[in-house]
């Protein structure tokens, strides 16, 4: 079982990642509805991995991956992104980001992933 | 997974997410480079087309596709393109409001019409190119994704991480239903524990302290809730005004005007019943002050004013009031039309036209039966006139006047109590009823001897102040019989529509604060009574609406 910190400035996608995530037994420690907010409770929250949305207010999603790995370079953090923003997903694994799911999310992939990330940390 | 569920958070967030956008993209009409703007509008189309795609609404999906695909290639220019697209934009984002309306209802949302996603997928019209020092690529369709490489404008990060500005508290979601039973619930609670005070006062509460001492406990904690239940009964004024910079401009827009609204005071707090009545009277002075202030163009060229018209709508409050004005820069009424329609109506006799001071031809608007329009525009000919709007201010215990001058514009200022659910009132005895009239509308109370009311045939006056006050027998008026007696007359001064007048009840009971409320269905169409409260001893009491029985 993981602890999971949720962000994504939808309520609507961290809802639907929670439900996804504690139907298999992980627990969502926190949520964050902005790239400042989720660099705040990671460093409060410690959690095994960061599901992370691309397109947020205040910070992006790709800056606050930045922040986070320079804060704990071995930070599981994974991209949320939608069709159409290869380029950014790319730009966030290159920022250290270990891996990214694709809205809309199937609940599979979404599981699959996290597991595969979980399971192989760097 | 519950699809239910996620229809509802989807059908409320994208409907705040619609707020946003209209604010950002009437922000963008005064500054195509706005990068808040700008950005605002991509977060909230890419969200809106993120949570469309998890629900299957392909619709929705496609066409916050595009213009989320519009607002990147305006983020890379660092500006909207000159033009339509700005209007473009708006009816991308009323389609997208139909669409959600659709799933609201139940419906599946409907396509966007063809010849809008084209235009909306086409790199928008660079009639007017982008300034030389702006490095924007001419970007066919299939590139402007590559242009992401650019990463958005980004917040600096500089390792001064802790500097954050302030995110609003958090909030809960509750259906307005819930809220509605819990603060009739409370209402309920208020009612009996003044039931209780008085069937604690046939004992002696010195004696047995312990009973008195719990009922004063009872009185802070009850008052208590009932100031929590009234604030959560308030909604900020920006839920109805914010619609109304884009309403100005879709009206303006049909009229081949131009003009510009500015809002202040919006995050002002009102309680959510006087709220939601007083949208369509907003919107219906909104509407005259487009489709009748503001001029034309050319004709304000002519005038030597700016060719965009300016609409302010300012609201503040004062004391246990609200007060809002819709001022506008066009043409001002037209008094001598007023005037001879007014007589052409009926309203008014000719010989009494002659003299009238120029505020008492304006407040002539607000009589039925009168347009001002010269032509039944479609949007102002809705039968909504300047009448409703005073009774429907009226009824909610408030004002309304105008004011205007000829080439320089209009100002209609209303006043509204911010809360209709706790009252102060003043308790009339008429026979053995008691009646409440609201202590707002009270401006004196007076007694004075029987043979000082001086009666012609039907009516009956008084003389106050050196001057002839019309005075009505409330007992008379509620249909209970009045013995005309020759002992003191109780007199209530309050004005009705302007005009003074002396309510004359059989005595003064007393002052009190009630928890109004709303009349049962069955009462609901007598428009004199603005609502009822229990007494202590369990009776019911009539709150009287001093505007409705004159």
């Amino acid at each position: 079982m993981a602890r999971v910190l949720v962000a994504d400035d939808a309520s609507f996608m961290r809802q639907m990642i929670r439900e996804i995530v504690e139907a298999e037994g992980h627990e969502v420690v926190g949520e964050a509805s902005d790239g400042d907010e989720v660099v705040e409770e990671f460093k409060r929250l410690s959690p095994d991995i960061v599901t992370m949305d691309i397109v947020m207010p205040r910070r992006s999603g790709i800056d606050a991956v930045k922040t986070i790995i320079e804060l704990q370079p071995n930070a599981q953090v994974v991209m949320c992104s939608a069709l159409g923003q290869e380029s950014l997903v790319q730009e966030a694994m290159d920022a250290g980001a270990r891996d990214f799911i694709v809205k809309p999310f199937k609940p599979d992939a979404v599981i699959s992933t996290l597991q595969k990330v979980l399971e192989k940390p760097e | 997974m519950d699809l239910a569920k996620y229809r509802t958070i989807f059908i409320e967030e994208s409907t705040e997410h619609f707020a946003e956008i209209s604010r950002a993209l009437l922000d963008l009409e005064k500054d195509p480079a706005s990068s808040d703007a700008i950005d605002t509008v991509f977060r909230m189309a890419h969200s809106i087309k993120g949570m469309a795609a998890s629900l299957d609404y392909a619709p929705i999906t496609e066409l916050a596709h595009r213009l989320e695909d519009r607002m990147q290639e305006a983020r890379d220019a660092g500006r909207v393109p000159d033009g339509d697209s700005l209007s473009l934009l708006f009816q991308g984002l009323t389609t997208l409001e139909g669409m959600v309306d659709a799933v609201k209802e139940e419906e599946a949302p409907q396509s966007a019409p063809p010849a809008l996603l084209t235009a909306l997928s086409a790199p928008a019209q660079r009639s007017n190119p982008p300034q030389p020092s702006e490095p924007a690529p001419p970007a066919p369709a299939e590139v402007t994704r590559s242009a992401a490489r650019e990463p958005a404008p980004r917040v600096a990060v500089e390792g001064a991480t802790e500097v954050t500005a302030p995110r609003p508290p958090p909030t809960v979601r509750v259906r307005t239903e819930t809220l509605d039973r819990f603060l009739s619930t409370v209402g309920e609670v208020i009612l009996n524990t003044s039931q209780v005070r008085t069937s604690a006062s046939a004992f002696d509460t010195k004696r047995d302290s312990a009973l008195g001492e719990g009922l004063d406990r009872m009185d802070r904690v009850v008052g208590e809730l009932q100031r929590r239940a009234l604030e959560l009964r308030t909604t900020q004024l920006l839920r109805i005004v914010e619609p109304l910079p884009r309403a100005a401009r879709e009206i303006a827009e049909q009229a081949g005007k131009k003009v510009e609204v500015e809002i202040e005071g919006a995050e002002l707090e009102i309680d959510r019943s006087i709220l939601d009545r007083l949208s369509d009277p907003l919107v219906h002075l909104l509407r005259n002050a487009v489709d009748h202030g503001i001029e034309i163009p050319e004709a304000r060229r002519a005038a030597g004013k700016p060719e965009v018209g300016r609409i302010a709508i300012a609201a503040r409050r004062e004391k246990d009031n609200i007060h809002i004005s819709v001022r506008d820069d066009g043409a001002g009424l037209d008094l001598a039309g007023v005037l001879a329609r007014a007589v052409e109506a009926g309203v008014l006799h000719q010989d009494l036209a002659e003299d009238l001071p120029p505020d008492a031809i304006a407040a002539l608007v607000f009589e039925p039966g009168l347009s001002t329009a010269h032509s039944v525009s479609e949007i102002s000919g809705r039968g909504v006139g300047m009448d409703a709007v005073r009774v429907t201010i009226e009824s909610l215990g408030g004002s309304i006047e105008l004011v205007s001058e000829r080439g320089e514009g209009t100002v209609t200022s209303l006043v509204v109590p911010i809360t209709a659910a706790v009252q102060r009132v003043l308790m009339l005895g008429l026979a053995e009823e008691i009646v409440a009239l609201p202590i707002s509308k009270v401006e004196r109370i007076l007694e004075v001897r029987a043979e000082q009311i001086e009666r012609s045939g039907a009516e009956a006056f008084v003389l106050i102040d050196d001057e002839l006050i019309p005075v009505i027998d409330l007992a008379e008026r509620v249909g209970i019989a009045s013995e005309r007696g020759e002992g003191p007359v109780s007199l209530v001064l309050t004005e009705i529509r302007g005009d003074r007048v002396a309510l004359a009840s059989q005595r003064i009971v007393g002052q009190q604060q009630i928890y109004v409320k709303p009349l049962p269905e069955l009462l609901s169409g007598l428009r004199s009574l603005a609502g009822l409260t229990i007494l202590g001893d369990g009776r019911p009491m009539f709150l009287l609406d001093p505007n409705q029985i004159a």
